[in-house]
């Protein structure tokens, strides 16, 4: 009996013995590495500071005066635009006040030993044809340069994005383009057939009045009801009503909506939704009428060409807290954030290139003069762009590395190789730019929140995301930087892009006060804020001559 | 009980001899792989080790006490030595100097080991049977083991687990006859606890051997070569390899075969000679790419030239070609000539950023099999190609093979076209790469030949260039799209063709 006892517990430890293995073996893995050491990088964003200035209210009057002709202030795409025009186009003395140290707005970059790097826009998709103003810039900076015989532009190789363009991760494979496909069902691909042929219709598609349904700017969109009508309802609700239901077809259209939009399907008004495939026409010489231009430093690139072209108007650290009207000039009142002194210009006219919530903020001495809109209308999307600088990015199966990197159910945009755009065949460091637009029920909340969050915890969620893809990507990383864009752009909502709050906000006041923002179009896009500059400064052109 | 510890131990000679054969096996099978000729390696292996089991018998009579806890030491040792030999044999490869000493240690340490296992466990028995029967049961064991090692080893294990996990797996059954022999007689060991841990450490770093070995394996490449590696190194480009049998020595980049020196002449007499020989007193030569030197070799035939500038990324590259004794042999120190300039940069870069004009330009990059180097056909480095000629100056390009991608080979030729180029294109049979495409171009619209070529070549003259103009009926040109860098077209067909060929 004892020998057998004996016998039984030898067995059972031998059992457990052999099953101790495996688990000492997934223990010993688990742990070899060791605790995440912390990892080098800085957490950044646009001038908080000089924000809460701003929202505390300065009431100094300046003693310092200056007269000019136009003040523009923020120097975005849509303030340098308007300052090149008029630099080009009249001959008004022009100041533009931008608060930051360099202007740029949502465009600008970042450079490590290696590479720029862009912190927000970072592409500019082909431009339509039908835009003479915008292509002649880009004749002018030799992004475009010739014209065949056919009349169509010739765009500068170096520029277009070199191929590999797309990849999207997708069970467990890289597969090339975005939209999914790899290991997609056959009645959802052909839904996703199906909805690009009905995209196909609106692209083509003109109302009325002549004019295409969707255009670019939109602006110049057909005001054929037809269509508007679209702006009334959410991408989700038109897509139950189409009845697209494939779960894959869905997650790209609602990745489409983060990427331009920073919005969700449900969110996004499904006129801007359809806006941005069915408003894209352009033809080239020497290339596919779907590529993007970019820049290792993303649209950077064109906000210095757009810079360069006026350079000597721009007056950077320059806070503007209030602009009013006096008799029949414009009075505006600026903090020289270097210097610490409030100096104040007073002109004939001025451009507010600034955000709609940041015009209620400056123009709160002229009530009278204005309708009153309702800021809760203008809805903005708060981002996270992350870069990240790789001794290499890993490697995995199918498609190797693109310029742009999504991964398949992410809520994040995945990423943009930022050294896609150099001739270099080996570069000693790879750089990659990761977009994550923050979604939620309540705008305020999320901000506020992200406003809130650590470095670490960032750069701990942005590791996490890309592990999707990449699991073995920790120990690539020698850097980590993130900025927290609070107000990264405005959101095409229901109902916005046509509607009454829009209107009212981008209606001049006196012929002194002009506005240019996207966020009087509604999308946040290179061509937008372009014609926004534009339209501002004709206007002031045709108003002066009259005056 | 008896009759238990009796199968016990007769089923630990069964896995001994199983074990110690496949250990062999291994050994033999690796040192054919990495040292070639096989009649050699396994003989000699199989002398070694058979040999080394015997000194382990003998030195079985200087163990006299504690023999159970010996043998399960012994067991331990040699599942450990046994399971990690291969494992090592493939990572010490190219990274030491005198291989085969290793490889021989390894061997006759296991073969010891095992030798010392026969003996011993008769020895445990010896008072449990009558001596004929002994002998008898135990080398019954021994040699079934044997056999059925020597049949699961080519058929199933090698093809199943592959050679690394082979050599882990068999450590495994060593380890857990081990461990099993512990619990069983703890009673009679004096230290039962540590033997176990012994045991369980090396089952341990066993198993992860075991899974880890798919990783391991693609450290050492050394598998993908039939020939005997000579030289291997890594540079931050490129993984660089040199083989060598009795007749030539050949050249791998990342594994794909760069020349072998019984037919590099025709290759880059070729590449260089049709080109440089129609270009009237030519003073700058430019070389793209070719680190080897080679085409630097045919440059310096012409005494007119007065400067030669090599551009190659990797001075890894360059550096082995300017200081391994048989490469400088085989570029007749090239690259050590007072008129040859190297340069290590990235050739789009330097070539971007270049001010200078070359009478000649041999471009030798390696096959556009990737994004990165398939920028290097682009139309855009063709421009910068066009700016960096003389007005009478000509390139010439290495464009892969006409036969078996032809659409790659027209790509190339019709892009070159398409910068304003005119382009004449000829191939010629190198027999370690097939048939094998070039282009020769030239700013002007017409191209002056010229049939006196030096007399030192040994595979060209004017009636062999005629010959390689003509493209047979098989190989006519193809309509190709224009290799952009926003389209890299030259990939696209350059992997789908290759592949067709390769399956």
């Amino acid at each position: 009996m004892a020998e057998q006892k004996g016998r039984r517990q030898f067995l059972l430890k031998s059992a457990l013995a052999v099953a101790g293995f495996p688990i000492l073996g997934r223990y010993l893995t688990a742990c070899s590495p060791s605790r995440p050491k912390p990892i080098a990088g800085k957490l950044q964003g646009p001038s908080f500071k000089a924000g809460h200035l701003l929202r505390k209210g300065i009431s100094v009057i300046p003693e310092e005066i200056e007269a000019v002709d136009v003040v523009i202030v923020g120097g975005g795409v849509s303030g340098l635009s308007a300052n090149r025009w008029l630099h080009q186009n009249s001959s008004a003395k022009v100041v533009l006040l931008e608060l930051e140290d360099q202007p740029g707005g949502n465009a600008v970059a970042g450079r490590n030993k290696y590479t720029a790097y862009p912190w927000g826009a970072h592409y500019l998709t082909l431009p339509n044809n039908d835009l003479p103003e915008l292509l002649q810039f880009l004749e002018e900076e030799a992004v475009i340069t010739g014209y065949n015989e056919q009349k169509l532009p010739v765009y500068n190789e170096y520029y277009l994005c070199f191929d590999p363009e797309e990849r999207l991760f997708i069970n467990g494979y890289w597969q090339q383009g975005l939209v999914p496909n790899w290991g997609v069902p056959e009645a959802e691909l052909k839904e996703t057939a199906r909805f690009f042929k009905l995209i196909e219709e609106y692209r083509q598609a003109k109302g009325a009045d002549g004019k295409f349904a969707f255009a670019i700017p939109l602006a110049a969109s057909s005001a054929d009801e037809t269509y508007r009508q679209l702006d009334k309802l959410s991408m989700k609700e038109w897509l139950h009503q189409e009845k697209f239901s494939s779960p894959h077809l869905l997650w790209y259209l609602n990745y489409c909506c983060l990427d331009d939009y920073g919005s969700r399907l449900e969110d996004t008004s499904a006129w801007a939704g359809i806006h941005y495939f069915a408003s894209r026409r352009a033809k080239a010489a020497n290339t596919d009428s779907d590529r993007v231009l970019t820049w290792p430093e993303g649209n950077f690139w064109l906000v210095n060409r757009l810079r360069q072209a006026a350079e000597n108007n721009i007056r950077t650290n320059a806070l503007t807290y209030r602009v009013h009207l006096a008799q029949d000039k414009v009075l505006v009142d600026y903090l020289d954030v270097t210097t610490n002194k409030h100096r104040r210009l007073v002109a004939k006219q001025c451009i507010l290139a600034t955000s709609h919530f940041v015009n209620e903020r400056l123009l709160q001495g002229m009530q009278e003069q204005r309708n009153p809109v309702k800021q809760s209308h203008f809805s903005y999307s708060t981002w996270l762009v992350a870069n990240l600088t790789l001794k290499e990015v890993p490697s995995g199966r199918g498609t190797p590395l693109c310029w742009d990197n999504v991964i398949y159910g992410s809520c994040s945009l995945g990423y943009v190789y930022a050294n896609q755009q150099q001739v270099q065949l080996y570069p000693a460091k790879k750089t990659i730019t990761f977009y994550y637009p923050l979604t939620g029920e309540h705008e305020a909340q999320v901000r506020a929140e992200a406003y809130r969050k650590e470095k670490e915890a960032w750069q701990e969620m942005v590791l996490t995301e890309l592990e999707k893809a990449h699991p073995a990507i920790r120990k690539e990383v020698e850097t980590l930087d993130v900025w927290v864009w609070g107000h990264g752009m405005i959101r095409p909502t229901v109902g916005f892009i046509w509607g009454e709050e829009k209107r009212k906000a981008e209606a001049p006041v006196q012929d002194k006060v002009f506005f240019a923002h996207t966020d009087l179009s509604g999308i946040s896009v290179f061509e937008e804020a372009f014609y926004q500059g534009l339209k501002a400064a004709k206007q002031i052109i045709n108003t002066s001559h009259e005056a | 009980m008896r009759i238990n510890v009796q199968v016990l131990l007769l089923f630990s000679v069964f896995v001994v001899a199983t074990c110690g054969l496949i250990y062999e096996l291994v050994a033999g099978t690796l040192a054919s792989y990495l040292l070639g000729d096989s009649v050699t390696q396994f003989s000699t292996i199989i002398g070694v080790y058979l040999f080394s089991m015997g000194i382990g018998s003998y030195l079985s009579k200087f163990f006299n006490r504690n023999l159970i806890a010996w043998f399960i030491q012994i067991e331990v040792l040699v599942a450990l030595i046994g399971g990690f030999s291969s494992t090592l044999l493939f990572l010490l490869f190219d990274r030491v100097e005198s291989f085969r000493l290793v490889l021989y240690m390894l061997v006759s340490l296991t073969g010891i080991l095992v030798g010392l296992e026969i003996p011993l466990i008769m020895r445990i028995l010896e008072g449990r049977f009558e001596f004929k029967d002994l002998v008898s049961k135990v080398f019954t064991f021994d040699y079934i083991g044997a056999l059925l090692a020597s049949i699961i080893f080519p058929l199933l294990l090698m093809p199943q687990l592959g050679i690394l996990r082979t050599s882990f797996f068999f450590g495994l059954l060593n380890a857990a006859v081990a461990l099993v022999l512990c619990f069983y007689f703890k009673s009679e060991l004096r230290w039962p606890a540590y033997m176990k841990a012994t045991c369980a450490g090396v089952i341990a770093a066993l198993t992860f051997g075991f899974v880890a070995s798919e990783r391991i394996l693609a450290f050492t490449e050394s598998l993908t070569y039939p020939d005997k590696v000579v030289y291997a190194t890594s540079s931050p480009y490129q993984r660089i390899v040199l083989t060598r049998n009795s007749h030539d020595f050949r050249l791998f980049l990342n594994g794909n075969l760069q020349f072998s020196s019984a037919d590099e002449y025709r290759y880059h007499e070729a590449l260089v000679h049709p080109g440089l020989n129609a270009i009237p007193n030519p003073k700058k030569v430019l070389v793209l790419g070719g680190g080897d030197g080679l085409a630097v070799r045919e440059v310096l035939r012409y005494p007119e030239v007065e400067q030669v500038t090599l551009v190659d990324l990797d001075p890894e590259m360059t550096h082995i070609f300017s200081s391994h004794a048989s490469l400088v042999k085989l570029n007749a120190e090239s690259l050590l000539s007072p008129k040859v300039n190297v340069i290590n940069a990235d050739a789009f870069q330097w070539l971007r950023n270049n001010q200078e004009k070359f009478d000649f330009v041999v471009i030798d990059f390696p096959d556009p099999a990737n994004y990165s180097i398939g920028k290097l056909y682009s139309n855009i480095f063709y421009r910068l190609l066009h700016a960096s000629l003389t007005s009478q100056g000509m390139a010439v390009i290495q464009a892969t093979s006409p036969f078996v991608a032809p659409k790659s080979y027209w790509c190339i030729i019709n892009t070159l076209q398409a910068e304003g180029f005119a382009a004449l294109p000829y191939h010629a049979h190198v027999p370690s790469f097939g048939d094998w495409g070039f282009v020769l171009v030239s700013p002007q619209a017409t191209m002056a030949l010229n049939d006196d070529y030096p007399e030192d070549l040994r595979f060209l003259n004017g009636d062999v260039f005629r010959q390689m103009q003509i493209f047979p009926k098989d190989m006519p040109p193809r309509q190709t799209e224009i290799n952009k860098l926003n389209n890299q077209a030259l990939v696209h067909y350059f992997e789908e063709e290759w592949a067709q060929y390769l399956n």
